[in-house]
């Protein structure tokens, strides 16, 4: 064999990782032995595939343990100096096999096995404290996973676009005198003007909500479809299924649909190059399907169904020149090279150039530049904030305030379980400490027996998170309905709710159990052996715990109490029009709403039920269709900037309304002018214009437009939430704008049957539309629903939080009394009475908690002063809430310690001084 | 019989070693089992076998010579102890007994 063949070096090497280092070399040997002979009986390529289908017959436990072995053995001994003996030994451990036991090292199975059943048998020692903390832990598991993946649901808006950090939301801001505002109505012409004259804008795009009757093949669907323009799907990254991104939009007649409208449209076809029509009657259009979107994740704040052409919108033609019309927003994305500020200041000139007006407006009324220069300015939202900047997405957004409350409650929870077991370990470490010292004298290493006490914390923990786990599973359908979560099952299995999840899990072992374990892991064996460790109370941190645990609790409870006031008081505030027995139906989109009225009005003109009906452009309150809408007009009047609601209504609107004219008339049908023209006013209104007595007076909204004619004035009524002051409001009466809400006003006697009633009405009106009607009541209770939610979930954590406080006081308070049996023999023999002896063993804790409410006081205060400034109509915090917290946190407290102190009170002497 | 139980592969590998005399190490005992029980004998298994009769102290096992086909290793060699000669001896006896116990000798 003058070159002889060598069997694959990679089945070698598997087969030096699989046996142990003393074995390799005989096996190696034989192997190649038996390849040489093989290789000459059989020829080379079949011996070695022979040659490996014997090593992957060492995989086998014989030699995987003895692996094993040898390498923990190893690791051991270099951990441990000493014992050179074994390494130089030809064969360590068949010498072993045959004489001296192998070292055990820290995490050999056995020891393993050890830690388990001691941390088991401990567990069942004291199951009560075991049942305390796994309840504790897995309630506080289950609410905060809630609370922080909620958070997290809303931190994520809008962050799964490519290049976000270019995306910019435009607003204007005017730096009025009376209060600063900023908005995001932006006029048409704004965008093409940025287009041309800033080329380092790589796309801007305004954006129009508008919703459309889709009809297909004689199939009808309300849809929600987007006004835009074509730079909107270069700006956004909103995965393109079908068609091309670049020319998608580029016609008038083009129209991108989502996936699911796809679906429910088309059903399997290919959407592509269909052609669907939008609109009404006379204004209906063909449009051609040249792209399918994919749908937008729950956590974005453009929802859609498809988008067509702004140039498509009912006004583009009139206001396609008007800087003054605001309709739309904009959104814009930056080049790479230029910074949000640069770009802002580029933005001034800009805005001087075509905001004159507001600046001589703004002038007019005194105000002064802001710190950045700016009396009126163009400015850049980033997009990650949009869905927190409530001020300019309106009430679709989420106050961060709000989701900064979720992560600090769930903290809070947390941090009251945490404590719970800190206190309970560390009171229950020292019935433990000979079994410390006795492992220590065996030779066990700190560390050794931190890992182990701390273990047992982790098994705790362990439990406590799986039971969570399936509590929040089991919850989940009802959080989801109590708080409009959107959370899923699905949502939550994904890798980074996951690690969030175990993170959580992680955080609370380590800080749960970590402490307690070093405490006892640090014991002085001698002195616990001698028992000189005696049971002294760790008086000041146990103490602090429970302060801060009873702190957290009155907070919220006091912050509960306030935040449901608020809304209590803001539902009683009077609106200034009568809001009962008024049903709102929506018209939709299907209906010309008119026509509609029209038809309503002649059926239900003979009926007794009905004593008013009118039809207005804006709802009152929320209905089932969950929008609103606001059109603001601004205009100047004697030298006044005016800006009011600008408010389209029927006749009988006030009527059906109960709201009392103050001067003047209604819109009568007996005169025909009413229709054009002219409008009846608000009193702030009246103050705005600067008019007493302003009926018969005139006014214009720009200097070309039609001269508007006051016949009446009403007082101030609240058109949108309590949250704002009533704000000024003009109503006009037309027939070409849209009716979108019909309100009819019923007669008190037959307020039951009316809602079935007008369903029968409503179908005879409109049979293509469904009937979505609800009382106004109803409606306006709707506007709160943030301030309600925001209650729910204070009230619920605050529930949660003092429950799980009292748990833990309870637990304490049992050992700490436990601790003193002798003490109350004591007392008890040399005449105390069992009410002295009560009084002596709670005044500690009760001394506790009024140290927490005096802290939780201030805090709550500060907290809800500062929610509070956000309403217009606000309550005044009253110091008797506070006063009622603490008394009411005082009982609970001394309710959980009396009853072990009662029971310690009421034990004969005898038994507890007779052990010794 | 108060001795370590022994499986019928390991009573095979054991009296290989005892036929091979002083040439037993692996690759001679799996050839020769190969040979005589003409059945796939894996070279893990006669070593693991080797190994357990060693543990029991029926073979007893010193390094030895090494060739060029081995890549200069050095071999396990294997002799039987008087214990592992004992222990086939009863077993062989057992065995004897059992046959001469058959009513029908014919059988076989």
């Amino acid at each position: 064999m003058a070159n002889p063949s060598t069997p694959p070096a990679w089945a070698d090497r598997l087969l030096r990782w699989l046996c142990p280092p003393y074995l390799v070399e005989e096996l190696l040997g034989d192997l190649h032995e038996q390849f040489a002979d093989q290789v000459d009986e059989i020829g080379e390529h079949k011996a070695r595939q022979r040659y490996v289908v014997e090593v992957l017959t060492f995989i086998r436990p014989y030699f995987l343990t003895r692996q094993a072995a040898h390498f923990i053995n190893n690791t051991n001994d270099t951990l441990k100096t000493g014992n050179q003996l074994h390494t130089s030994a030809v064969r360590p451990l068949r010498n072993a096999t045959y004489g001296d036991y192998p070292r055990p090292f820290l995490l050999h199975p056995s020891m393993l096995r050890n830690y388990l059943k001691i941390a088991f048998r401990n567990l069942w020692k004291s199951k009560g404290y075991a049942a305390i903390n796994v309840v504790g832990l897995s309630v506080a598991f289950f609410v905060s996973v809630f609370l922080f993946l909620t958070a997290y649901f809303q931190l994520s808006f809008d962050s799964f676009h490519e290049d976000g950090d270019r995306i910019f939301q435009t607003y204007l801001f005017s730096n009025d005198p009376e209060k600063a505002s900023r908005s995001s109505g932006m006029p048409l012409p704004l965008t093409p003007a940025i287009k041309a004259d800033f080329p380092e804008v790589e796309a801007v795009s305004r954006l129009m909500n508008g919703s459309n009757v889709v009809t297909y093949k004689g199939k009808s669907l309300d849809k929600q479809v987007m006004l835009t323009d074509p730079d909107f799907l270069k700006i956004f990254s909103f995965p393109m299924r079908k068609g091309n991104r670049a020319t998608a939009l580029n016609d008038r007649s083009n129209i991108v649909i989502s996936e699911n409208m796809a679906k429910a449209v088309f059903g399997t076809e290919d959407p592509i190059g269909k052609r669907v029509q939008l609109g009404l009657d006379e204004n209906r259009k063909d449009y051609v399907v040249t792209g399918v979107l994919g749908d937008f994740p729950d956590n974005s704040s453009i929802k859609y169904d498809a988008f067509i052409q702004i140039a498509n919108s009912g006004n583009y033609q009139s206001d396609k020149d008007k800087w003054d019309a605001m309709s739309h927003i904009v959104y814009l994305k930056l080049s790479p090279q230029v910074d949000q500020a640069t770009f802002e200041n580029q933005l001034k000139p800009f805005a001087k150039k075509y905001f004159a007006g507001n600046f001589d407006g703004l002038k007019k009324k005194g105000a002064k530049p802001d710190e950045r220069g700016d009396l009126f300015a163009i400015r850049l939202q980033k997009l990650a904030n949009v869905h927190f900047d409530t001020e300019i997405s309106g009430r679709s957004g989420t106050p961060v305030a709000l989701v900064y409350a979720l992560c600090g409650i769930a903290s809070f929870i947390l941090l009251i379980a945490c404590i719970n077991f800190i206190n309970l370990s560390i009171a229950r470490s020292f019935s433990r400490a000979k079994e410390v010292g006795v492992r220590k004298s065996l030779g066990a290493l700190k560390n050794q027996l931190f890992v182990q006490i701390w273990g047992e914390a982790a098994i705790i923990c362990f439990v406590g998170f799986v039971v969570g786990m399936v509590l929040a599973y089991l919850l989940l359908p009802t959080f989801n309905t109590t708080f409009q979560g959107k959370l899923t099952l699905d949502y939550i299995l994904q890798p980074d709710k996951l690690a969030i999840i175990l993170g959580l899990f992680v955080l609370v072992t380590l800080v749960a159990g970590g402490y307690p374990a070093w405490q006892m892991a640090k014991f002085n064996a001698v002195e616990v052996l001698k028992g000189k460790v005696t049971i002294k109370s760790p008086g000041l941190l146990r103490n602090s715990l429970i302060v801060t645990q009873f702190t957290l609790s009155s907070l919220l409870i006091c912050c509960t109490i306030i935040a449901l006031q608020q809304v209590d008081h803001m539902r009683k505030q009077p609106l200034g029009f009568q809001k009962e027995q008024v049903i709102s139906i929506p018209v939709g989109n299907k209906v010309n709403g008119q026509q509609a009225l029209k038809r309503m009005r002649n059926l239900l003109a003979s009926d007794p039920m009905v004593v008013a009906i009118t039809g207005s452009g804006v709802n009152l309150g929320l209905g089932k269709d969950r929008s609103t809408s606001r059109s603001v007009m601004g205009f100047t009047y004697k030298e006044r900037e005016v800006s009011t609601d600008w408010l389209h209504i029927d006749y009988d609107y006030l009527k059906t309304l109960n709201i009392n004219l103050l001067a003047g008339r209604e819109f009568n049908p007996a005169y025909p002018s009413d229709t054009s023209a002219r409008v009846i006013i608000t009193e702030s209104m009246a103050k705005m214009i600067g008019e007493k007595d302003p009926v018969g007076k005139f006014f214009q909204t720009d200097t070309a437009g039609a001269r508007y004619q006051i016949i009446g004035m009403v007082p101030d009524f609240h058109l949108y939430s309590t949250t704002n002051e009533k704000k000024p409001i003009t109503m006009f009466l037309s027939f070409n704008d849209n009716i979108n809400y019909i309100f009819v006003r019923v007669a008190p006697q037959s307020l039951a049957g009316s809602m079935d009633k007008l369903k029968g009405v409503w179908k005879e009106v409109a049979p293509q539309s469904e009937f979505t009607g609800t009382f106004v009541d109803e409606n306006t209770d709707a506007w709160y629903k943030s301030e309600e939610r925001l209650s729910k979930i204070f009230s619920l954590a605050s529930g949660i939080a003092i429950l799980l406080s009292c748990l833990g006081l309870f637990a304490v308070a049992l050992m700490v009394i436990e601790q003193r049996t002798k003490e109350i023999g004591v007392r008890k023999v040399l005449g105390a009475s069992i009410p002295s002896i009560v009084i002596i063993l709670s005044q500690d804790f009760v001394k506790l908690v009024v140290l927490a409410i005096a802290l939780a006081t201030p805090l709550a205060w500060f907290f809800m002063q500062k929610w509070l400034d956000g309403y217009a109509y606000r309550i005044e915090i009253s110091v008797w809430i506070f006063i009622l917290v603490g008394l009411a946190a005082i009982l609970i407290a001394l309710a959980t310690v009396s009853f072990h102190s009662i029971k310690a009170a009421l034990m004969n002497p005898v038994k507890s001084l007779r052990s010794e | 019989m108060g001795r370590s139980y022994l499986g019928e592969f390991e009573e095979l590998v054991l009296l290989a070693v005892a036929v091979l005399t002083d040439g037993a190490y692996g690759v001679a005992v799996a050839a020769e089992l190969k040979q005589r029980t003409s059945r796939t004998i894996s070279l893990s298994g006669v070593h693991i076998a080797l190994y357990r009769l060693e543990e029991k102290g029926f073979v007893h096992s010193e390094l030895g010579g090494a060739t060029s086909a081995r890549g200069g290793r050095r071999k396990r060699l294997f002799t039987i102890t008087s214990l592992g000669r004992q222990t086939l001896g009863e077993l062989r006896e057992v065995r004897n007994e059992l046959w001469n116990s058959i009513p029908n000798p014919s059988m076989s």
